[in-house]
């Protein structure tokens, strides 16, 4: 049985666009539009995109937070909207990190609460409460009421929170979000453990290479839509003889602009970075290219620092697709 | 595709995951101990305001007049008793919108929210937690006032009391579930709970008998459950004549509340929550 199955499932939010102090008119998000995906089970699936991308709306609509507009999904079997409490009692969620715990209880007593609305007997819920908080180390701090802990802390706890139904299926919203670096790799590491050990687990990240490093499967999502998915390496292929040259400098708009109007470029990316600009140029003749390019931004007016081909990565992927880099908004 | 879910839970795990629900709470008030100390006082302070101001008003004669409009001369029980029950039903009100939207701020709601419990039973479960916190509250400074006040708290029949109070505890919370719907969708808490609480003092009779309104604002006022379970409670500790002249009539009243206003917020509630989900979310605030 396949996990989780999403056919062309939509959302539309009616939201309301401010228009001085009293006036309001009303407008149509389309935050997901016919997004269509299967996961397999046993498999870690990234599901990819920048913040605005639609990924936890589709994620609040796979845990039932959230009714889809159109499109039918089935969650562990069961139907979306028509089995929802089944849904929730066999998906372990950690959605919104560290907001979803009671900073006034203990880990301990957040954990036992927890257990207790997914219907674990009183003895079960203490027994798994004591499992997770030995296998996320949290023994030294689990009767210290939430409010005392450190911001990594808190989201490890949200992290066990997610354990304690024991569900088969794990979906991780971010879950490295605002962990610093040897926590995230640490909480990469558990996942990987948990994955080992048999669970599915969706994994929504804006970060690509924590997507390379851990995801067998990713689908990459923008503007609602999956413009993208398969394993890290067919999606690094499909650009086929596409490579990648970043370029780092102070490059002004209109050195960029040139660049975009050279034969050979497939597609072009500015981010800025330190207070310069990082330019990212997919092309499929990177030698051939390389000189025009240097040529062409020096012309214009640009102060080269950095010239790196580089291999196809994810982001590349991206880029590819829709010309802009990961790290832009791109919420309606 | 399966068609029948084997996860559904036994009667005794719903009861339990109402009672988390409960205990959660109570550990956490159990964390601000002055908080409570407070809800204590508060009833015998309002109370003693119009005491006084009737004392100051009427002098020797207060509690004669009092007698002449209200069936009793025990002016510091009536008013005592008003304000604690005050106190029970500002308290449900309070915190039943205090649960939506200080969860849906803290993300707390959504993380409820995304377990199989039913939000009715969620909502049971608070609805239990400050039953035992306002009447619990409401029993002390009742008590403590009678000491204060110096009047005896144990006249009449003081098992019809609490039968009234208990029974109307229920449409009681039935209420709040629409004052909840009606946070949820506004999401707004405390302008709607400080006119809330106004109105309610007024309609309910908390230091007056609603037999004083005109009949228009009397009938309005007899719409509410508590101003049935204040007059009851006041009926049978201090004689003062039930609505119905019998208690047994009053106390059907308030069992038709019982069942028709909890049936009824509820599916509003629903309808709020599924409007919701639908559109923003739950937990957008």
């Amino acid at each position: 049985m396949q996990p989780v199955i999403v056919q062309n499932l939509s959302k539309i939010y009616h939201s309301k666009q401010r228009q001085g102090l009293f006036k309001s008119s009303r407008r149509e998000v389309h935050a997901l539009k016919n997004v269509s995906l299967e996961i397999r089970e046993g498999e870690i699936f990234g599901l990819l995109g920048p913040n605005g991308a639609g990924k936890t709306t589709l994620i609040k609509c796979l845990t039932t937070l959230l009714l889809p507009t159109s499109g039918r999904a089935w969650i562990n079997g069961y139907e979306l909207t028509k089995e929802d409490d089944a849904i929730r009692a066999t998906v372990g969620c950690m959605l919104m990190g560290e907001r979803g715990l009671y900073w006034k209880l203990t880990g301990r007593e957040n954990l036992v609460f927890f257990g207790a609305l997914y219907h674990l007997p009183p003895a079960e819920r203490k027994r798994r409460a004591n499992e997770i908080i030995e296998r996320l180390n949290l023994g030294e701090i689990a009767d210290r009421t939430v409010e005392t802990y450190s911001s990594g802390q808190k989201m490890k706890l949200a992290f066990g929170k997610a354990l304690i139904n024991d569900a088969p299926l794990l979906i991780l919203d971010e879950p490295t979000n605002t962990l610093d670096v040897p926590s995230a790799r640490e909480l990469r590491a558990m996942v990987r453990e948990l994955n080992q050990e048999g669970k599915t687990v969706i994994y929504t990240t804006h970060i690509m290479a924590e997507a390379e490093t851990l995801c067998d499967r990713v689908a990459i999502i923008d503007k609602g839509r999956v413009i993208a998915s398969g394993t890290v390496a067919e999606l690094k292929e499909s650009l086929g003889q596409e490579t990648v040259i970043r370029l780092e400098g102070v490059i002004p708009q209109q050195a960029s602009e040139a660049v975009r109007e050279l034969s050979g470029v497939s597609q072009l990316a500015v981010t800025a970075v330190n207070g310069h600009n990082l330019l990212t140029i997919v092309t499929p003749n990177q030698q051939h290219l390389l000189p025009q390019l240097i040529h062409t931004l020096t012309t214009h007016g640009a102060i080269l620092r950095n010239i790196t081909p580089q291999e196809v990565t994810l982001e590349d992927v991206f880029i590819a697709h829709t010309g802009r880099t990961l790290a832009e908004d791109t919420r309606e | 595709m399966r068609s029948k879910s084997p996860h559904q839970p036994s009667l005794s795990l719903i009861i339990s995951a109402a009672l988390a629900e409960t205990k959660l709470r109570l550990i956490n008030i159990s964390r601000y101990p002055g908080q409570m100390a407070m809800e204590v006082i508060i009833p015998i302070i309002f109370a003693a305001m119009p005491m006084l101001l009737g004392q100051a008003t009427a002098g020797d004669n207060a509690a004669a007049n009092f007698q002449a409009n209200t069936g009793t001369a025990n002016y510091f029980a009536y008013l005592l008793i008003g304000a604690s029950t005050f106190t029970i039903v500002a308290n449900a009100f309070w915190h039943i919108a205090y649960w939506v939207r200080f969860e849906q701020e803290t993300g707390t709601l959504e993380a409820v929210y995304l377990t199989p419990t039913s939000s009715l039973t969620l909502a049971a479960g608070v609805a239990l937690y400050s039953a035992v916190r306002g009447v619990g509250s409401a029993l002390i400074a009742y008590f403590l006032g009678a000491l204060i006040f110096r009047f005896n708290p144990l006249t009449g029949n003081l098992l019809l009391a609490l039968l009234f109070l208990f029974v109307g505890l229920i449409p009681l919370y039935g209420l709040t579930f629409l004052f909840g719907a009606l946070v949820l969708k506004v999401k707004e808490a405390n302008a709607l709970i400080n006119l809330m609480q106004w109105v309610v003092s007024l309609l309910m009779g908390i230091f007056f008998p609603v037999t004083l309104f005109p009949p228009w604002l009397r009938f309005i006022a007899q719409l509410f459950p508590p101003t049935w379970m204040v007059n009851g409670v006041r009926s049978a500790l201090l004689g003062i004549g039930y609505f119905l002249e019998n208690w047994y009539l009053d106390w059907a009243v308030l069992w038709a509340f019982l069942i028709f206003a909890p049936l009824f917020s509820i599916q509003v509630f629903r309808r709020v929550e599924a409007g919701l989900r639908r559109n923003e979310g739950i937990g957008t605030f």
